[in-house]
């Protein structure tokens, strides 16, 4: 008898940000290992391409702009009253940003942040109330090497991220004996709608330069960083919390 | 958009003295013409003339002119 050391089956699972590709390979892949979704994300069309893409039955679809932060409470225990309480939670939703120091505004900066840190710490802190997860239960935040590392033209982008491992560690902490384990993957250039946009203001050069100089694996993509947040959710990872995957082709090996 | 105006919105956003860039100006001669120069004009040209310019037009562009022209081509 073979055994699955990934098998989801059973369990729910909310993943943010499913309309873009890490999200969405994401839910795909733990739908394949038996997990039931709610995907969530800003636009509808999209959000149902990715539900017609989900493996088994009993998935839900959820319109919701996460960057209304105060409506977040009321959505997720909507959620939850409607199909009961999750067992895990990936964070995927995001907004990339590249703007050199000289033209950051207080604006953009608050922009970043909210999307990319602000709606995770508020999703965590209604994930934790009692009647919201299932233990042992664990949540995955989808930060960026640019979190770690610098990078020119992306300082927005790089403290919002670095805001999320920071804030991973300390809930992992809180969270531990309440039987949450909270850790991030840390994926570098994937080749995803959000690199594209991103990255439209590089030239080809500079695209060649970022990802061949700079990851030896090459560039990622979404399964990549879905086979690394798959671990995370599963019980293969119930040891591990606090830490922080790179998933980056080598690109912080360096 | 007047090339004078351009100028010193390009001047700013490369930390330039005010009135030193001038019409005619070779880019490639401009010590603050770099990589990082060039997203901060993409960036500029979005923010201040609605202009979405794609990046693989740059290297068409060898003086400060022929900036003013791609903004007013890509610009709504």
């Amino acid at each position: 008898m073979s055994v699955n050391p990934l098998d989801l089956s059973g369990k729910t699972v909310l993943v943010t940000g499913a309309t873009g590709g890490i999200g969405r390979g994401t839910a795909v892949l733990l739908s394949s290992l038996g997990a039931r979704l709610i995907v969530s994300g800003r636009k509808l069309d999209v959000l149902e391409s990715t539900g017609g893409k989900l493996c088994g039955v009993g998935h839900r679809v959820s319109t919701f702009d996460l960057a209304r932060l105060e409506a977040i409470p009321e959505w997720l225990s909507g959620l939850i009253q409607e199909i009961g309480p999750l067992d895990a939670m990936v964070h995927c939703a995001g907004v990339g940003s590249l703007l050199p120091l000289r033209l950051l505004r207080t604006e953009h900066l608050e922009e970043v942040m909210s999307v990319n840190f602000y709606s995770a710490a508020v999703l965590t802190r209604e994930f934790a109330r009692k009647r919201a997860h299932r233990e042992p239960a664990s949540i995955v935040f989808v930060a960026s090497t640019a979190g770690m590392l610098g990078t020119p033209a992306r300082t927005a982008y790089s403290a919002s991220k670095g805001a999320l491992i920071a804030f991973a560690k300390s809930a992992a902490m809180e969270l531990a004996k309440s039987g949450i384990r909270v850790n991030c993957v840390a994926p570098s250039y994937v080749a995803t709608e959000m690199y594209e946009r991103t990255m439209a203001s590089l030239t080809q050069e500079q695209l060649n330069a970022l990802v061949e100089n700079t990851q030896p694996l090459g560039l990622g993509t979404p399964a990549d960083v879905a086979g690394a947040i798959a671990f995370l959710v599963a019980d293969t990872s119930r040891w591990i919390t606090g830490s922080v995957l790179a998933v980056d082709g080598g690109y912080s090996a360096q | 958009m007047n090339t004078a105006e351009f100028c010193r919105n390009l001047e700013e956003v490369l930390d330039l003295p005010s009135g030193t860039l001038k019409c005619g100006d070779v880019l490639a001669q401009l010590e603050a013409w770099d990589s990082l120069a060039v997203i901060s004009f993409l960036a500029m040209a979005d923010e201040k003339y609605s202009a979405v310019i794609p990046p693989k037009r740059i290297p068409e562009c060898k003086t400060v002119d022929d900036l003013v022209a791609l903004i007013r081509e890509t610009g709504k």
